[in-house]
Order: C-alpha cells, then structure tokens, then sequence
C-alpha cells in the first residue's frame, strides 16, 4: 500500500484522506439518490395520501389544507355500511375475475396458434385482436348498448364478461403468444416422440413455461377490467354494478361528498394494490423476459 | 437395434402461403428429398452429410415421423414404419438445439417417456442408472435445463434419446451448436457410447470432419439426392464426383479445369493464363487425348514443391500460410487458387517462385460438365 520512500507516512495519510473522500462522495450519492427517489414517492404516492386523509374528513373540513384535524369515522360510516357499497366490490369482482378467467381459458389457445400454426389471414387477424383496444370504447359502447337490449345481455353479468373482452382479451393474447412463440417447436416435437398426448405436453411443460407471461398479463388485464367505467356505466343498471360506476354515486347533483368518494376509491384500489405488492416481482419478469430457453 | 431400409424416398413440401385476394392452389414445392434409397445394418454408424438445405434433416424427420413421407417405404426391421406415429416407431432423437423441457429436472426430463409407457419407478430408476454415467449426466440429474452449458445440455439431449432403448438412435448435428473444444470431447462420447450400446445410429451434419471421424459409412446428400455412400476411406479417396470431391476434406480438394495438350509426343493437362503444366499420369493415356476438357483434382495433400529442378515452369506463391504442424501454401492457377500442404519444415515466403510436383496416382479427373468422375481403365 505505502510506497518504501521516505516520505511514506505523508504518503498513506493521502491515502487515507483519498479514501474518506471516496467514501464521503459514494454516501453522498446514496444520499442523493434516496432523496431523489424519496421525493418522486412523495410525488407520485401524494394523491393516494390525500385520499387517506380526506376520507377522514368531515364535509367541513374537506376543503381546507391541514394536516391536522380531528379525524371522523362518519364516511367510512356511510359508505360501507349505509349503502350497498359492499355489493358492488363484490359484483365487480365476479365481473372483472370472471372476464380473465374466460381470457385465459379461450386466449391462450388462441396465442397459442397464433404462434404455432400458418393460417390465412393470421396476421390480419392477430391484428384484429390487437386492435380492439384501438378504438375509444365511448365509440363502441352504444351499438353494444342496442344489441345487447335487443338480445337481453344488458344489466347482466354474462354481457358485462363478454364485453369486457374486448379490454382483457388482446393483452393476454399478444404477450402470450410472445412466449409461445420463444419456446422451440422442437420441445413439443421431442414429447410427441415420447410418446404423450398434445393436451399433455400443454399442460405439463408448455403452462409453466408461460407462466411468468401469463401471470403478469392476467394480473394487468383484471386491473384494466376493474377500472373499466365506460362500459359499466352504460350496460348495466341495478341488477350488475361494478364500484367505478357505483363511486360516482357520491357526486351528487347538487354536492360532492368527496370523503366519501375518498372512500369508495380506497376500497376500490384495495385489491389492485395488494395483488401489485404481491405480484411485483412476477410482473416486472413477465413482461420483461421474453426469452425462455431451454 | 434393427436394420434400417429407405427404398425410392420422396419428400415434397407444400407451399400453403397463399395469396390474400386470390384462391391459389397449395403450390407443390421442389423435391427436398429425391429418390432416396439406402439400408444401413444393425448397429452401423451412418453419417448423413450435406451442406445446408441438402435434404439431410428432412430425411431424419422422416425417419422420426416427424414429417410424412411423400412416396416410398422406410422400414425397421420387418416393419414399414411410414404411417406409424413417432411414439409408436420406438426411435431416439436428438434434437439440434436440445429441445429440452426447461420445468423438469434433468431426471425428469430423462423418465419423460418411460413415465408416457408407464413404467414402474424401479425400472425408470435403473434405466437413468445405467445411460447417466454412460453421458456423464449422473451428478446433473437434480438440476434443470436452464442451468445447465452447451455440452451438459447436448450430453442430457443424447442421453433421453437412449435412454428408451430405441432400435434406430438419430443424432441431428449434435456437435453443430457447440465450440471446438468441447466439440471434439462430445465426439469422442458419442463414439464411446456407440460402441457401448451398439445401437443403429445416423447422424446428420455439415462438418465432414464429424462424420468421417464418427460415421462407419457417409452418405453424401445434395439438393435432396444422394451423391454417394461409403465408408470414409471411400468417399476420400474415390469420390463419385466432383461434389463429394469438393465437399470431403480439409482443406478440399482442388479442382482445376483443364484442358489436355500434345506436346513433343507426351500429354500435359494445361490450365488456361497459366504456365503450369502437369504431365498426364499413364493410366489415363488410355482415355485422354489432346484437346480434350477435363477437371483435374487433386487433393493438397498430393502436390507439393518439386525439391529439385523439372522440366515444369516456375509459379509464384501467392500465400503462405505457416500453421505450425502443417505450412499451407496456395498458388495462382489461371482464375482460382490452388492449395497445398507441406509438412516439410521448409520456409518459403510469398511470391517465391517454386515448381510444382504432383502424385500423379492420386489425382482425379472429372467431366467438366457432368461433374461424374472419369475412370482410368
């Protein structure tokens, strides 16, 4: 470390001093970079923060801007136990879960040969799919709205599925197919001459093989289709409601009972949130990782 | 472990690209397979070999079942296996990129068709026992395929293909994705196994060394029509015609276009904007008469630099390359260059100009324009 020199003394407390230098600039920069992101959390969780707060509001302070205030129970009061709100949380997970289900089990068939087979039109029609989700649903919800008075879909569960495969459908498809398309031909091949059934080989090496993908778009797909408004709001009435629809219940004519709203919205956000947390890691490499070799 | 038979094999693919506004037809395509006939015995090791697109995995496939066959008749044995499905042929192959199943772990992936014919787990265990020291996969059986290199995967590859007892193993270019070095140890494996198992073996590659190194007898393939088949000793030193010639050694023969001229009563093949002549070796006195085009071929091996003086003219090295065991010299001959190896430890350097001496027994001649070899009498 010290150079044999006479001067090795000077030398080492140089080093030295290089040394807490170096260490004072790298914690300078953790630093920095924590407050940075420190600061971007602030910004981007603020909003979900407000919410809180206000939801703990009374009408009379809704307004104002203090952080301190005495929190009221009296929206929570209101929301979850002197409406239905309860009803249309679970309604609208019957609706959103449903309509993923219904994705997957026709979907991924449908990537699957998308990705494996050369058909007319295959292009065309993957494009198709994709383009679904090109068109503003405000454009397509009022024929939807006469056909679905017509055949007796409206207001209920099974048109609300089918409608909101338009939102779900696409996405699951295109990154499944993405996968499918990455993983050899050559492995379904190979258990073919072992000897096993197509549904078998599906089951048993492809599925986990997609897994990530499927997981992550899925996860995707049920968070459009539960924040899915347009839709709901005109295709279903009393019978179906889903909680984005049912939310705007507090804006009433004449006031907006925003600790209300504020409620209402962290119920809805809940499940989001807590399948985000739990599926992060998934999401982040099943959207990202699209090679799979084996 | 069975004879294998092709007779008058025809593979044609179907073009179903069609056009999107008008109905086309499926448009047939080209042949990939022509008329292909071979047998090989019990237990031989046969290389199929081709360059790109030459029909080699095609015809494997076909023996897979994993392509129909258009016409013709394959058998195993006694049994014609063209409409029987893969499973039921009881044939191993080896995948070129592997084609493993990346969720089960190398065990698993091993058991996978032996668990598909429902065997007990005793006798799956004592199948894996036996082929895993034989490829040396014994201490990767609890991992998964993602983790594994090149050679381990290969090695896994070879080892579910035999693993089943097949009577017909099938290797497709198994060495092709691998780096040299390990290249040159998987060959010596799969040659071990071999001889361990005994199995009727083809492999199918674009690397003459692999086949000749591995293969009891080559079967040369080009544009889906087999060139010639014989053992290595064969295709390398008669080669059928000026393909194989071209296709089998390293670096390949040369092969020189030439026409014969009469001088003072002896014939010499002369090349044209060439000084270098080659005086006609007697067995093809018989055959060859002035004015006549042939194509001479000779291996680099086979012409070297005269050590002393001839009657030849002096030509010019046009490279010179010292590769230590072996010194690689080329010369200009009209508009190609021809090769040769010395392993003599004479240093020469570019644009030295030498004589040239030929093994006069061991060159080739060809029809310039069938490419079939001409035969001395």
């Amino acid at each position: 470390m010290s150079a044999p020199t006479g001067n090795t003394y000077s030398n080492t407390e140089t080093l030295v001093d290089t040394q807490k230098n170096k260490r004072a600039v790298t914690a300078l920069q953790t630093f920095g970079r924590s407050l940075g992101l420190g600061l971007y959390s602030l910004f981007a969780l603020f909003p979900l923060f407000w919410m809180v707060l206000i939801s703990f509001k009374s009408d009379r302070e809704m307004f104002n801007t203090l952080f301190i205030f005495t929190p009221t129970l009296e929206n929570y009061e209101a929301v979850l136990l002197r409406t239905d709100y309860f009803m249309a949380f679970f309604q609208n997970l019957i609706v959103s879960g449903g309509a993923v289900l219904v994705t997957v089990v026709a979907g991924v068939p449908v990537a699957y040969a998308l990705a494996r087979y050369n058909f007319k039109h295959k292009e065309g029609v993957a494009f198709q799919i994709l383009s679904f989700r090109f068109a503003p649903e405000i454009m397509v919800v009022v024929p939807i709205f006469l056909i679905f008075q017509n055949i007796g879909l409206l207001d209920t569960y099974l048109g609300l599925i089918w409608v909101y495969q338009l939102i779900t459908m696409p996405l699951v498809i295109w990154v499944v197919r993405g996968y499918f398309e990455d993983i050899s031909v050559e492995v379904e091949q190979a258990a073919q001459l072992d000897g096993y059934r197509w549904f078998e080989v599906f089951i048993k090496i492809l599925i986990p093989l997609i897994k990530p993908g499927l997981v992550a778009a899925c996860l995707l797909a049920f968070i459009f289709a539960w924040n899915s408004f347009t839709f709901p709001l005109v295709l279903t009435g009393f019978q179906v409601q889903t909680i984005t629809v049912t939310s705007m219940r507090y804006i009433a004519s004449d006031t907006v009972r925003f600790g209300q709203v504020a409620v209402a919205a962290l119920v809805a956000i809940t499940p989001q949130l807590i399948a985000c947390l739990f599926i992060q890691k998934h999401l982040v490499r099943g959207l990202s990782f699209g090679a799979v070799k084996g | 472990m069975a004879e294998l038979v092709l007779r008058n094999v025809y593979k044609q693919y179907e073009n179903t690209e069609k056009s999107w506004f008008r109905k086309k037809k499926a448009q047939k395509l080209d042949f990939a397979v022509k008329n292909l006939s071979f047998s090989c015995n019990d237990g031989e090791f046969i290389g199929i070999l081709g360059p790109s697109g030459c029909g080699k995995t095609t015809t494997l496939r076909m023996l897979a079942g994993l392509e129909t066959v258009t016409d013709g008749d394959i058998y195993i044995g006694e049994t014609r296996i063209n409409n029987l499905l893969p499973k039921d042929r009881n044939i191993g192959l080896a995948f070129e990129d592997y084609a493993l199943y990346p969720p089960l772990t190398v065990y698993d992936n091993l058991a996978f068709n032996m668990r598909a014919k429902k065997m007990s787990n005793e006798e799956i265990q004592k199948a894996i026992d036996y082929v895993a020291p034989l490829l040396k996969v014994d201490d990767l059986l609890d991992q998964k395929p993602p983790s594994l290199s090149g050679g381990q995967k290969q090695r896994v590859n070879i080892a579910r293909a035999i693993v089943r007892r097949p009577k017909l193993l099938l290797l497709d270019e198994p060495l092709s994705h691998l780096d040299g070095k390990m290249r040159q140890g998987m060959r010596h494996e799969i040659k071990r196994m071999h001889h361990e198992i005994k199995c009727t073996t083809i492999i199918v590659t674009h690397d003459q060394m692999e086949a000749m190194s591995l293969a009891d007898r080559i079967l040369i393939m080009k544009d889906g029509e087999l060139q010639q088949m014989g053992t290595p000793m064969e295709v390398y030193d008669n080669p059928e015609n000026e393909f194989v010639a071209g296709f089998i050694g390293e670096p390949p023969m040369n092969l020189l276009p030439s026409v014969i001229q009469k001088e003072e009563g002896t014939l010499f093949f002369t090349f044209e904007n060439s000084p270098l002549r080659v005086e006609v070796p007697k067995r093809y006195l018989g055959i060859l008469e002035s004015g006549k085009k042939v194509t001479l071929g000779v291996r680099p091996m086979d012409v070297m630099v005269a050590k002393q003086t001839t009657a030849g003219s002096y030509i010019p090295i046009a490279i010179y390359e010292n590769l230590g065991d072996e010194r690689r010299i080329s010369v200009r001959v009209g508009d190609s260059l021809m090769n040769m190896i010395t392993t003599d430890n004479v240093v020469y350097e570019r644009g030295q100009e030498v004589q040239l001496e030929f093994y006069a027994e061991r060159t080739h001649l060809f029809d310039p324009e069938t490419g079939k070899r001409i035969r001395a009498n």
